[in-house]
């Protein structure tokens, strides 16, 4: 199962959820499988979807879910740290690792040779980590939501392999201020 | 003391309620003041711009964010701060401790101090630059700027004039 069919089976599970999604292609594809006023759509910043959800969880109640890759996670591991230590319970991290850099044309990651993002983020003091089949991860994800008493990172090994999308044609502040609204933070849209 | 305590008051007059850091030997009396602060949210994070990444979070959940930091975690965070925090208008604090100005007794700090204004002029960042007691009576102003024009704003803070309040 690749990045888009994944997204596809995740759907009801973000349904009302606060979604942090990565920059490049899993913003793409999630925007063209069903674009969502609760979905922040990174337009650059890459390796910050993890922190952004993390500082998000802090500052409100309401379930988050960051959705990273694996190249992303391994750009900002130091964060790991950060969720170990700080993560509350509505906090989820959802890393799609297909082992590549998908967005910019497939190239290898580490997590394909000797890097397990399960081990650094077990080391960097998250209590609850799971990686498992595509298959398997919704499941997963509504399980860690569910649980209130805990946060979570979930590692869904998927295939490598993108669809064919375009970027993502709103304005970043419509993208702030209809994800500020559905939190009932903005009055005049 | 004197000089951690009265930035803290202005920032917090201004409305700062969560508080981030990356430590500085100059911070140190300010950390300490927060970690204390049951009406504020503060942590220490590992790099300044994952830290960037965690204030847009909390904006986006209607905080209004500060990071302490050298200046050298100026130089660690541009990319974040055009693509993330200017890109989606998001208002932060960014609170510096300027390392390499006169009174600093390391060198190789000299370096990041001579471009530090000039990095934060081309990023068009509003800039307050504290070299007396006085001019930390600007800091509500400036964190009321950051506010109404939804950018960051970095308050710098002279080696001297804070060392003063380490002694």
């Amino acid at each position: 199962m690749n990045r888009f069919k994944l997204l596809k089976t995740i759907q009801a599970d973000l349904k009302d959820r606060l979604v942090i999604c990565n920059i490049g292609l899993p913003s793409q594809e999630l925007y063209k499988i069903k674009d969502q006023t609760n979905y922040f759509y990174m337009l650059g910043s890459m390796g910050l979807a993890s922190s952004i959800g993390l500082g998000l969880a802090l500052s409100q109640k309401k379930d988050v879910i960051s959705i990273d890759g694996d190249g992303s996670v391994l750009m900002n591991m130091n964060t790991l740290a950060t969720i170990g230590n700080r993560a509350p319970n509505n906090y989820t991290l959802l890393i799609l690792d297909n082992e590549s850099y998908g967005s910019t044309g497939d190239q290898n990651s580490f997590t394909g040779e000797k890097t397990s993002l399960k081990e650094v983020a077990i080391g960097c003091g998250c209590k609850k980590v799971i990686e498992c089949d595509a298959t398997e991860t919704s499941d997963n994800l509504r399980n860690a939501i569910k649980d209130k008493k805990n946060s979570y990172i979930i590692i869904s090994k998927i295939k490598p392999g993108n669809v064919n999308v375009k970027p993502i044609p709103l304005n970043p502040i419509t993208i702030r201020d209809r994800f500020r609204k559905f939190l009932g933070l903005v009055s005049y849209l | 003391m004197k000089i951690s305590k009265k930035i803290i008051k202005n920032l917090k007059m201004g409305g700062v309620n969560f508080y981030l850091s990356v430590p500085c030997k100059l911070l140190a009396n300010m950390i300490k003041i927060l970690e204390k602060d049951k009406d504020i949210f503060y942590s220490s994070v590992p790099r300044e711009e994952e830290g960037m990444g965690i204030c847009a979070g909390a904006y986006l959940g209607n905080k209004f964010p500060c990071i302490l930091m050298q200046n050298t975690g100026i130089g660690n965070s541009v990319n974040a701060i055009v693509s993330l925090l200017q890109l989606y208008n998001i208002p932060i604090v960014f609170l510096i401790s300027y390392r390499g100005t006169p009174g600093e007794p390391v060198g190789a700090q000299g370096g990041m101090a001579k471009i530090t204004k000039d990095i934060l002029q081309t990023l068009k960042i509003p800039t307050l630059h504290c070299s007396s007691i006085h001019d930390l009576d600007k800091i509500k102003i400036y964190t009321d700027h950051a506010k109404i024009i939804e950018s960051p704003i970095a308050i710098l803070c002279d080696f001297d004039l804070m060392k003063e309040d380490h002694e």
